[in-house]
């Protein structure tokens, strides 16, 4: 496989993910929550961008509608151009399996299989031709580091390498738009910038577009542009634009110690 | 209150109910059957005639009751006791919630009582039918007359007993529920989920040792057991021995290498392991490999005894009766074994005179046998002697030839004189005239009927009757010889079926609750692949496929197992008689698919509801 060269993901520049005016309503009558009201978010190809927000703001409702997994109550979702809230059924499992990937913070590897059957599989779900398979899951697993792994078992491997093997998973089918839920929440601080390492290079040379929800200040920090949930509603914006990673990430220390109160557990 | 809680939990949990209300349902109907045989079918015919087996049947039904008992109770708590675990969460939350363990011991209790109900009213309404269905096959067998004989009864004895027996089982297993609760910890029941069991990983390489060691196993087992023949398999201790343990080491280890040979086979063909979920459905049977090996091999050891009971018990059958028509040439034969000293008697105008219908008769004989002096017939091993005449008639109406060789000829084997009941002489045959020299020794009257054949005999020994006080008469009928093996007939095929039934049962019971239990513990793998994209129909059919798997390796291995011991069988009953063995095969595959089939249809179907 060739890797694109930098220039041309500046010359892409579409819009991969186009969220807007989503709204999610729970309950009934008077008890109604209001998980999503009324964001609007877009991701252009190739962009790496950080979901952050207190518990009960909608980071993972949001995550859910577009991942497929919930279905909103208005607005749209519209990714690579597809028009997310018609399709059902076969044709969202289609979609989904075929479009998107799913990295969640239990690494949701299946312990009956070692870790290279565990990418394999995602592969076989997509009904890619047989011939091709260990190709894939070996450049996927040496992209990851974890090629030492692939006959181990999950509970042989350590929450890092389970975790890298789920990214690898997620990405061997090179799908549009790749989903994180708190990728890193299980993770040791070591075994974290290791697994965001690995998914800043699948991002930079892959051109890997990545939507990541995230309680960590220090794992939000290696997005190119973080968005602020609050009550369903996105309140703030930062973009790393020039800045390094130890700056953006005490640019967005200071917006969470700013709303202390209410982003107390964020920390 | 409890009682509305308790019928809503059944109904809400009928999905895990099913198989256990299906279990329950089927004991019930199985024990009621073969209960409520006495004054049914065939047995009511047999009762009719007086059958001396009447009563031995009835007491041997009743000891095998006890052990069918024994063993559905246990099949019944195991189910019980799968239940439980998987409810552990719900009754932590009761216990939480603070209802004390007496009154969620009530609660499990009044279930109990609910589905014990439930069952009993269904199982014995299948029963009704399914005693039904038995007399018409146990008729049917013996191609008898079934007017009057066939019909829907219901048997209050029997279903007195079903409920006697099943309460006390219910009973238990109520103590059982209560004392599982009592013992609980609230920690435990909160944090009920299981943990999965440790995979081993074994190299694949050794399966295929172990799975090669066992295919020999069972190569020697048959060799023993077709070599030496089914009689001396079974019945010497030292070849019987080594031929079991040769047999269940061979199976033990097909069983548990199989899963790691069939894999290391699919993956050196990537397009087969990498369609579908051909590699997640072949990794899940791996993973219960170690767990489920021996219970798998247990199944298919009681398959092989369900099959091979049922098969041979109703193989027997045919065999009794070619042997009857062995002993029971013609209809009737009354020998007067007094001829020598009182002489003939004149059976035709003896039935003239008692004004009976000769048109009743479609053949008759009169022979008589002579005492065999080997001054004049030169043989000396003969204590009878026969005349050509007469031997040729009798071997006319048996549809063989006449008799074209030397003469005087001493008769051995199957050219012996035929008679119904036997003779117990050696006849040699001599020229007619050479008898005028012989004394008289016995007179034999041989029939058979035209009209109906209960009847005529009726009529036939009506006369006879009087005239046993003047000459020694000794009266044997094709009708009272055949009841007479109807008699161990009906007690093999019985007992056979019964013990066949509950087999059979056990084996699809246990399996099912092993597959549901497993089913369990996978939604959370079935939910990692649909998020995967994998389609609701993909992982359906990998849940159907691992069901498949778990339910028709051990029959097919049973199956060859049966195949190979039914070959012994044969042999062994052939050299007796003939084997009717399309009959017995039929019955035996419709007990499968009907039983088997249907435990394996609803854990297939729980599964997949399972997986979607």
């Amino acid at each position: 496989m060739k890797i694109p060269k930098p220039d041309i993901k500046e010359k892409i520049m579409e819009e991969m993910l186009k969220v807007t005016d989503l709204k999610r309503v729970y309950g009934k009558g008077g008890a109604v929550t209001r998980a999503l009201d009324g964001v609007s978010l877009s991701l252009e190809a190739g962009e790496f961008v950080g979901v952050m927000g207190p518990s009960g703001s909608g980071k993972t409702t949001l995550l859910n509608c577009v991942s497929t997994i919930d279905k909103p109550d208005g607005g749209s979702i519209v990714i690579d151009g597809r028009e997310l809230t018609g399709l059902r059924g076969k044709e969202l499992a289609k979609f989904r399996r075929e479009r998107l990937g799913f990295i969640f913070q239990d690494c949701n590897l299946l312990d009956t299989l070692t870790a290279g059957e565990n990418i394999a599989l995602a592969l076989s779900i997509v009904k890619a031709p047989a011939n091709e398979i260990p190709g894939r899951v070996d450049e996927m697993a040496r992209l990851l580091g974890i090629e030492d792994c692939l006959n181990k078992y999950p509970y042989q491997m350590s929450g890092g390498q389970q975790q890298r093997a789920a990214a690898a998973r997620a990405m061997v089918t090179h799908p549009a738009l790749v989903l994180a839920d708190e990728p890193t929440g299980a993770l040791d601080s070591k075994s974290a910038k290791l697994l965001l390492d690995r998914l800043e290079v699948l991002n930079r040379d892959r051109g890997a577009t990545i939507l990541m929800v995230t309680h960590d200040a220090f794992t939000a920090s290696c997005c190119h542009r973080v968005v602020f949930l609050r009550d369903g509603q996105i309140f703030l914006e930062l973009r790393r634009g020039e800045l390094d990673r130890r700056a953006f990430f005490q640019k967005i220390i200071r917006v969470v110690s700013e709303l202390g109160g209410e982003m107390e557990d964020v920390l | 209150m409890f009682s509305k809680l308790a019928v809503r939990n059944v109904r809400r949990s009928f999905r895990d109910y099913g198989v256990y209300l299906l279990t329950l349902t089927f004991g019930v109907c199985l024990f009621y059957t073969f209960n409520s045989i006495e004054g049914q079918g065939a047995m009511a015919y047999l009762a009719q005639k007086e059958n001396s087996m009447v009563e031995p049947i009835l007491m041997l039904i009743d000891i095998f009751s006890v052990f069918v008992a024994v063993v559905l109770a246990c099949l019944i708590l195991y189910a019980n006791r799968f239940l439980l675990r998987r409810r552990k969460r719900e009754l932590g939350t009761y216990l939480l919630l603070g209802l004390s363990q007496g009154q969620v011991s009530r609660l499990l209790f009044l279930e109990t009582g609910v589905i014990g109900l439930a069952s009993l009213i269904l199982g014995l309404g299948l029963g009704v039918l399914a005693s039904y269905g038995m007399s018409a096959l146990t008729l049917s067998m013996f191609s008898m007359d079934v007017s009057g004989l066939l019909g829907l009864r219901f048997s209050l004895k029997a279903a007195g007993k079903t409920v006697l027996y099943f309460g006390l089982i219910f009973l238990l297993v109520m103590a059982f529920s209560g004392l599982q609760v009592s013992r609980a910890k609230l920690i435990d029941l909160m944090q009920g989920d299981r943990k999965n069991e440790e995979l081993k990983q074994r190299p694949l390489g050794w399966a295929v040792v172990q799975f090669v060691l066992g295919v020999l196993c069972l190569v020697g087992a048959y060799a023993i057991l077709l070599f030496f023949g089914m009689a001396v398999a079974v019945a010497v201790l030292p070849i019987c021995v080594p031929m079991l343990a040769l047999g269940t080491l061979g199976t033990l280890l097909i069983f548990k290498s199989l899963s790691g040979f069939v894999l290391k086979l699919a993956q050196s063909r990537p397009g087969f392991y990498y369609k579908n979920l051909n590699l997640f459905t072949l990794r899940q049977w791996i993973s219960k490999v170690h767990t489920t090996y021996l219970s798998q091999t247990v199944i298919c050891i009681l398959l092989l005894l369900a099959i091979g009971i049922t098969a041979s018990s109703i193989g027997l059958n045919s065999t009794l009766e070619s042997m009857t028509n062995s002993q029971a040439p013609f209809d009737i034969s009354v020998q007067n074994q007094s001829a020598d000293w009182s002489g003939p008697v004149d059976f035709d105008a003896l039935l003239d005179e008692e004004h009976f219908d000769k048109a009743l008769l479609a053949w008759k004989s009169d022979v008589t046998y002579y005492y065999n002096d080997p001054a004049v017939t030169g043989i000396e091993d003969a204590s009878a002697a026969i005349r050509l005449s007469d031997y040729d008639d009798l071997m006319a109406r048996l549809g063989k030839p006449a008799y074209a060789g030397e003469l005087p000829r001493l008769l051995e084997g199957p050219d012996d004189v035929p008679a119904t009941g036997g003779l117990g002489l050696v006849c040699v045959v001599v020229p007619d005239g050479m008898a005028q020299g012989l004394e008289v020794r016995r007179q034999v009257w041989s029939a058979d009927y035209a009209g109906d054949k209960e009847e005529t005999e009726e009529a036939l020994i009506q006369i006879l009757r009087p005239l046993q006080q003047e000459v020694s008469l000794h009266v044997s009928s094709r009708l009272s010889i055949y009841q007479d093996v109807m008699g161990s007939k009906i007690l093999a095929l019985f007992l056979g079926l019964y013990l066949g039934f509950t087999f059979l049962l056990a084996a699809a019971a246990v399996l099912a609750l092993q597959q549901l239990s497993q089913a369990a513990d996978n939604t959370g793998r079935y939910a990692i692949l649909r998020r995967l994209g994998a389609e609701e129909k993909m992982t359906a059919r990998s849940a159907t496929q691992q069901v498949a798997l778990a339910f028709l390796l051990p029959l097919g291995l049973a199956l060859i197992h049966s195949l190979v011991g039914m070959k012994a069988a044969n042999d062994l009953i052939s050299a007796v008689g003939r084997v009717d063995s399309v009959q017995s095969s039929l019955v035996t595959v419709l007990m499968l698919v009907v039983v088997y089939g249907g435990y394996f249809l609803a854990t297939a179907l729980a599964c997949r509801r399972m997986a979607k």
